[in-house]
């Protein structure tokens, strides 16, 4: 197969005019659930998540720390080990060519599609790469079953790969410490969407980056969406990032999501009482007004609260709160919140 | 790999007398090759001739050269140690990849076979085979007990890394990407733990060869086969000392002594070198 062949191998993906969404999450609930001596605990991490990511979407997913973020996301690529597990619900890709339902998979065909249509840049990024390896290795380690290519083939592609996300393919012979932390991430993208994938799962690759590096890892993320017309699920808690990156975005607190909308309309018009602290929260340049935190920290998700798992914070708590919870509801254009002070209609 | 060589022959003044002494005494065994006499034939020279010209180290009251004579256990003896080591390594290896990389069950069940063997007495029971076997008791066959007897504490000691390894954000991804545990284990983590074997190495030789010496004096093993055992064995037999055949005793003991030096010299310049932080508090200052 000459180079020329094999691009045009790799880019004729079948133009189908896609019908349903690229990502379908239905009542995913996934626990950590712990048995010892006849005690049980669950950790309700990720509890009745609803989604749907588009085609060609950039999809983001803010929350503080311990909100489930991560749990969800590991379940949705379906890397989970126990103790976590998968409760109920389901998830649902259409890489297009192939509609797959993740968790009825036998593991060897979870493992086929993995790198070919669903790629996953893990948390910690920085050190998915083997300190002992150099990086062509982990290149072949990781991505050569996957791409079906003869040897010298995926070499030549991997270098492709690698000058169209404008890295120099020297990068290949070096080891992980030799690389900055900015270029590590970049190659750890590049690693990650080696085989054209349709979609991408991406856990705050930009964490442990100064701004100005992050600037060029998200430039590059979007170069890559662009390119490949891939959907990415985007999480960090950086909301600056989910600002400049996402087309829509998702809030999660204490493993429900609680808010969900378009990026630019739940920065304009937060409706959730948490996404309006959230929000508030965020430092404005000309405003020198101090601002303020939100009492108290996320629960202890082995004993949430009963009823909406915010009202303890929530500084506009009615009963209703403390009892039901909140059904995820639409107030249209896509804007979907989870609070009985916005759909109980008294707004504050 | 020959900078790193040559850094530690330059700085590191251990790894240099080491390198030394257990080069000098490879060179002799080599030079075993070439001897006049088959190592095992008695009464070849005239015997209980002090070290002279001709006998540079005098001969044995059974008619061998000792210089010769030593050469060959020498050898024999290295190439125990060396055997011992190998196979030990392998099994302490797999062992120690494979439960602390599994953990769980399989963890268990192997660390319980590996705590037995830590605990059990190692001396009565390789005397314990001599008595069991005794005439199909030879070298080869004593090599593989002992390697089968020893490779629990490094076991151990490679799960310890292999455990935390397990957790690293790498192994996830190995596992995401479906490498089968096998790959995991032989491609991304056995390049981790080979300095720590490496250096355990030599001190699992230095073991094995102080037990080979132990039970070769004392006569449990085949005393046929020229080892510095086997050597010290018949000269106790003749009572060499008594009998003011002194260089028969001495030579062998000189010459395993200095092996063992330069073994534990190697084995800590190792150790120091691998261990980043005794790297740190050798060059002084804060750390």
């Amino acid at each position: 197969m000459t180079l020329h062949q094999l691009n045009n191998h790799l880019n004729s993906v079948p133009e189908t005019a896609p019908t349903s969404p690229a990502l379908r999450v239905d009542g995913l609930k996934a626990y950590y659930q712990t048995r010892w001596f006849g005690i049980t605990r669950e950790v309700r991490a990720v509890d009745d998540i609803t989604l749907r990511i588009e085609h060609d979407e950039i999809y983001g997913i803010a929350g503080e720390s311990s909100s489930g973020k991560s749990s969800l996301i590991k379940t949705i690529a379906g890397a989970i080990r126990p103790p976590l597990n998968v409760v109920s619900g389901s998830v649902n890709f259409d890489f297009g060519t192939r509609k797959v339902d993740l968790y009825s998979l036998k593991p060897e065909e979870r493992t086929a599609i993995r790198w070919k249509h669903l790629a996953y840049i893990m948390q910690g990024s920085m050190s998915v790469l083997n300190p002992l390896r150099r990086v062509r290795q982990s290149f072949v380690d990781f991505a050569f079953r996957h791409m079906g290519l003869p040897m010298p083939a995926f070499l030549r592609a991997v270098e492709e790969h690698l000058l169209k996300l404008h890295l120099q393919p020297g990068v290949l012979d070096s080891y992980p410490h030799e690389l900055s932390g900015g270029m590590r991430q970049r190659v750890v993208i590049a690693l990650a969407t080696v085989c054209r994938p349709g979609f991408i799962i991406a856990d705050e690759p930009t964490t442990a980056l100064d701004v100005v590096v992050q600037k060029s890892v998200l430039t590059m993320i979007r170069e890559v969406q662009r390119e490949m017309r891939a959907s990415i699920l985007f999480v960090t808690h950086d909301m600056a990032v989910h600002a400049n990156l996402t087309d829509r975005l998702g809030i999660m607190y204490a493993g429900r999501l609680v808010e969900e909308g378009r990026t630019r309309d739940l920065f304009r018009n937060p409706r959730h009482p948490y996404t309006i602290h959230l929000i508030r929260s965020l430092p404005r340049i000309g405003d020198a007004e101090p601002r303020k935190g939100l009492e108290g920290t996320p629960p202890n998700l082995a004993d949430p609260p009963p009823g909406c798992r915010f009202h303890p914070r929530c500084p506009i708590a009615m009963d209703v709160c403390r009892v039901v919870v909140p059904p995820m509801q639409s107030l249209g254009g896509g804007h979907r919140v989870a609070c009985h002070a916005v759909t109980g209609g008294t707004v504050q | 790999m020959l900078k790193i060589f040559r850094d530690l022959l330059r700085f590191n003044l251990e790894f240099a007398i080491g390198t030394l002494i257990v080069s000098i005494i490879v060179g002799l065994s080599v030079l075993s090759f070439f001897s006049p006499y088959p190592p095992e034939d008695i009464y070849v020279v005239a015997p209980d001739v002090p070290p002279s010209w001709e006998y540079w180290l005098g001969t044995t009251s059974r008619g061998q050269d000792v210089f010769w004579q030593m050469t060959a256990a020498l050898r024999n003896t290295l190439l125990f140690g060396i055997a011992v080591a190998a196979i030990s390594r392998v099994i302490s290896l797999t062992i120690g990849l494979v439960s602390g990389y599994m953990g769980g069950m399989t963890d268990r069940v192997l660390m319980s076979i590996n705590d037995t063997f830590i605990i059990i007495p190692l001396f009565p029971i390789l005397v314990l085979f001599y008595f069991v076997m005794r005439d199909s008791m030879s070298w080869a066959l004593l090599a593989l007990i002992m390697a089968a007897l020893g490779w629990a504490y490094d076991a151990r000691l490679i799960r310890s890394v292999a455990m935390s390894l397990r957790t690293r954000e790498f192994t996830s991804q190995c596992i995401f990407s479906g490498m089968s545990p096998r790959q995991i284990m032989t491609r991304e983590h056995l390049p981790y733990v080979l300095p720590i074997v490496f250096s355990t190495t030599l001190n699992n030789m230095n073991w094995s060869i102080g037990m080979e010496v132990t039970l070769s004096v004392l006569g449990f093993t085949d005393i046929n086969t020229p080892t510095i055992g086997s050597m010290l064995y018949w000269a106790n037999q003749h009572t060499a000392l008594v009998a003011g055949v002194w260089w028969w005793i001495a030579l062998p003991v000189i010459a395993v002594m200095m092996l063992f030096i330069g073994l534990y010299l190697l084995a800590t310049a190792l150790n120091e070198y691998i261990d980043p932080r005794s790297r740190l508090s050798r060059m002084g200052g804060a750390a």
